[in-house]
């Protein structure tokens, strides 16, 4: 497996590494106060836990998980809790950095459980921009068997150096973090993949990965060139591997995780010490003290940037990110978040907007260096027409959003910007379609319930009169001649769209348990209720039969 | 959102993106510059004259219908998209073409195939080839003859301005091309009896095969400098060659040899100039090479069994009316689509 394999496409944007990666990994000053937003991760954002007024120790829990994709929120300096609203919490801080620590485990001899539970109270979360909860992650092995684990060290978006230094200086610590994650997924190998311009970091690991156990780690060079750090496209590159479209690399056996993750996760189980600080590159020409800080989540990007040297009237543009796949900073006064692995400080010269848009020619060198092969070009043209459907069939959803398309384009135009749109368009498309269809079957199980209601009470009537009929009255076949054949009919298909009910949903259950199955649970609650009415009309028939035939 | 673009940076190690949009029109006219100066050489002045009537026409019918369009005029010039119909066009058609001829064939090609159809990018069809085409289906005198080599004679200019046929052609023996004469073949009936005929003018061959040398040459310099791809011109030619071998070993008799279809006509210029223009092209790359190659067969089939001399503009217009077809049919399977490798780990029976 050490040769690589290839993902097509992909461009070579300058590296602009350099940088950010001449001087060492060191702590960023203390801040005095932290804002701290209750959504750092995806999913639901987290519920606060703590009053204004509260006094925290650095790993306090100020905000608890909030339903399953979640993650819990820590205190990440010392002090006395500020506004605490429905978006953020603010934390004065008191200068002690008095730490509040859980208790040590020791991975090798933890159980499963213990650990796994350890990441949910440290709210650890993938540090390589995704920020999906890593508990969650874990738990695949429920549904899959992961064969590999894959560090995502590529590190392919230009500027950024942060998992560069993370793994020069903690190579065997994030080692340690991957047995972890190993033990917890049950892989039986964990691949490294690296993109060649990292030569320290390398050489580091390689020293590393000879004393690193259990399980067998194995260190796969490969050449720079973006998005090779793309996770199906690294998992393609690695291993050869195409993980399905609308799939999760589990789904190939991979589970992959970045190396600020895994160090992360040694630190939450080894040293009880939850996420309340991460690695951002700090980079940029308007800045003069560029390199990688340790940082406390929270703390003002205008203080940081200022620590480092911040050149105001240079400043064209602060980006979050790196400069492929990030987003600009409309104010500067905005905390670092557990997603923050980059800050570019750029100038005008440094990151120059694009030129003005002119029409698309066609020339098609969006599709050449497309890193899923589809047609960025013909996405355009339907994105702009709002032809859902050949969005659809040209697989926009296929789209990793990686901006090489836009890198390339003669014609500037900004089509990851396109894609995104139409994305959202037609995500909100499908809710929508969703709400309509619940509320059609809540109508349905309405309908099938009077009816069973209606059912019963017929029966309940006809028993009454059997009962009143019976010494007397025999001539009472007045009443229409019954289909009985019809019902019994009806009673199987009833039946049967009560089984296929049942499959589905737990079809649909095993398949994708993050989906919601209110709908499918009511739709199965309707045929059961279909299913008694036609029961109970059977029942009642053939009573009404047998009592006219012996009569 | 991208905030990098391949334009913006001077420090990329690898350069490998293509120009921008208004520069790549620039440099496909700059590699048109062998092409028309060795045509000047052989066939005169008129040729310049008419490259440069041909984009005087363009810029300004392109001004005036964005005018009419209420678009922004300097923006969309700027790209130079007109000018290169223009000098496309200019190519094309005979030395020292009367004026009119130039401007009937820019209307049909700028306001009627471009702009009506909503301008840079959204044409379906080429527009120097539209207007090519209208121009041999209702002006077929002035269009198939060629004054021979070596005439350059300024009265032949004169002729362009007062709108009149230049004299040199009145001739319409001295004024075919290789290909209408061997179309035609004058009173031979056999390959061999109209070679043996000694048809055309002296260095009229030479002068094509050196024209469609310098085409090539300026062609070359595009796939170089990655301004068109490869995929159309080499699929194009090669159906070319492909088929007219296939005829010439067939019957030798009866059908020009492969190398005088690569050599003469606008084979050369075609592939490299005309086909490769992307707006009207198949999009993927799957689908180029069918469009080269469709266009290449029906340059073939239309020269061998159709009505007209060459083809290349038929051809081209006709593979354009196939573009949506091929654009529906050659999508490329996207990473992912396809299933997992089978027997790998981890894979759900």
């Amino acid at each position: 497996m050490s040769n690589a394999f290839d993902f097509p496409g992909g461009i070579y944007p300058p590296e602009r590494k350099q940088r950010s990666n001449q001087s060492a990994l060191i702590e960023a000053p203390l801040p005095s106060r932290v804002t701290l937003p209750l959504q750092q991760h995806s999913g639901q954002p987290a519920t606060p836990c703590v009053a204004q007024g509260d006094t925290v120790k650095v790993g306090s829990v100020i905000a608890k998980r909030e339903g399953m994709v979640s993650s819990a929120l820590h205190a990440s300096i010392s002090g006395t809790v500020g506004e605490v609203s429905t978006t953020q919490i603010s934390i004065d801080g008191d200068g002690q950095d008095a730490w509040l620590r859980l208790p040590p485990l020791e991975w090798q001899y933890a159980e499963p459980h213990a650990l796994l539970e350890r990441l949910n109270e440290s709210g650890i979360v993938g540090l390589g921009g995704a920020g999906f909860p890593a508990h969650i992650k874990a738990r695949v092995v429920e549904r899959h068997t992961i064969d590999t684990l894959v560090i995502n060290a590529a590190e392919c978006e230009p500027y950024i150096t942060a998992d560069d230094l993370t793994l020069r200086h903690y190579a065997n610590e994030v080692l340690e973090g991957a047995q972890i994650t190993a033990k917890l997924c049950g892989a039986q190998h964990i691949v490294i993949g690296i993109e060649d311009n990292k030569p320290e970091a390398i050489d580091a690991l390689k020293q590393a990965l000879t004393n690193s156990q259990p399980v067998p780690v194995e260190l796969t060079v490969i050449a720079t060139r973006y998005p090779s750090g793309g996770e199906r496209q690294l998992i393609k590159k690695l291993l050869d591997l195409n993980v399905p479209s609308g799939g999760l690399p589990a789904d190939v056996g991979v589970l992959c995780h970045n190396p600020g993750t895994l160090l992360a996760i040694l630190h939450a189980v080894r040293d009880g010490q939850p996420l309340v600080s991460r690695t951002v590159t700090l980079t940029g020409e308007a800045i003069t003290q560029p390199g990688n800080r340790w940082v406390r989540l929270g703390t003002s990007v205008r203080e940081l940037l200022e620590q480092t040297g911040l050149n105001t009237s240079e400043l064209h543009q602060v980006i979050q990110g790196g400069p492929m796949m990030g987003t600009p900073l409309l104010t500067l006064d905005t905390p670092v978040t557990k997603l923050t692995n980059c800050l570019i400080a750029a100038t005008l010269e440094e990151l120059p907007p694009p030129p003005a848009e002119s029409p698309c020619i066609r020339c098609g060198e969006c599709e050449s260096v497309c890193p899923v092969a589809l047609l960025p070009q013909q996405l355009h043209w339907y994105a702009r027409a709002q032809d859902d459907a050949k969005l659809e069939r040209y697989h926009l959803f296929d789209c990793i959003e990686c901006g090489a398309c836009s890198y390339v384009c003669p014609s500037h135009i900004p089509l990851v910007v396109d894609y995104r749109e139409a994305k959202s368009r037609i995500r909100l498309q499908r809710i929508e379609a969703t709400k309509a269809e619940h509320a059609k079957h809540r109508f349905e199980f309405r309908q099938a319930r009077l009816a069973r209601e209606e059912a019963e009470k017929q029966a309940r009537k006809q028993a009454r009169q059997a009962q009143q009929r019976r010494p007397s009255n025999t001539a009472a076949t007045n009443s229409e001649k019954v289909d009985l054949r019809g019902l019994r009919i009806a009673h199987a298909a009833a039946k049967a769209s009560v089984k296929k009910a049942e499959k589905t949903l737990a079809r649909v259950a095993q398949e994708d348990p993050k989906q919601s199955l209110d709908d499918l649970e009511m739709q199965l609650a309707t045929a059961q209720e279909n299913l008694k009415a036609a029961e109970l009309q059977l029942a009642q028939a053939r009573e009404q039969q047998s009592s006219e035939e012996s009569s | 959102m991208s905030m990098m673009h391949a334009s913006g940076v001077k420090d990329a190690m690898t350069t490998t993106a293509v120009p921008p949009t208004a520069s790549l029109m620039r440099w496909v006219i700059a590699a048109t510059l062998p092409g028309i100066a060795t045509m000047s050489y052989f066939f005169g002045l008129g040729v310049i004259s008419n490259v440069l009537l041909a984009a005087a026409f363009g810029v300004a019918l392109e001004a005036a219908v964005l005018r009419l369009r209420q678009r922004p005029i300097r923006v969309a010039l700027n790209d130079s998209s007109a000018l290169l119909t223009g000098v496309l066009l200019g190519t094309s058609l005979p030395p020292a073409s009367p004026w009119w001829l130039i401007g009937v064939g820019m209307i049909a090609a700028i306001v009627v195939a471009k702009q009506l159809y909503g301008g840079l990018g959204h044409n379906p069809f080429n527009p120097a080839m539209v207007g090519y085409a209208l121009l041999l289906v209702s002006f077929p005198t002035y269009m198939t003859l060629w004054a021979p080599p070596q005439e350059m004679l300024p009265n032949d200019v004169w002729a362009q301005i007062t709108g009149a046929l230049p004299t040199t052609q009145l001739d319409s023996l001295s004024g075919a091309t290789p290909l209408d004469a061997f179309k035609h073949k004058g009173n031979a009936v056999l390959a061999s009896e109209f070679w043996a005929a000694n048809p055309l003018p002296n260095g009229t061959l030479t002068a094509w095969q050196w024209v469609a040398l310098a085409w090539l040459a300026g062609g070359g310099v595009l796939m170089a400098k990655r301004i068109i791809s490869w995929h159309i011109p080499i699929a194009m030619l090669g159906s070319l060659v492909l088929l007219a071998t296939l005829f010439y070993l067939s019957a030798p008799s009866h059908f020009a040899s492969p190398l005088f279809h690569l050599l003469t006509g606008a084979t050369l210029f075609g592939a490299f100039f005309i086909a490769t223009d992307p707006v009207s092209a198949a999009t993927s790359q799957r689908g180029k090479l069918i469009y080269g190659a469709g266009i290449g067969a029906l340059v073939i089939i239309i020269r061998t069994f159709g009505g007209y001399p060459d083809a290349v503009a038929f051809a081209v217009l006709l593979m354009n009316l196939c573009v949506p077809l091929l654009d529906l049919y050659s999508v490329p399977q996207p990473t992912g689509q396809q299933k997992a490798s089978p027997g790998k780990p981890g894979e759900q029976p």
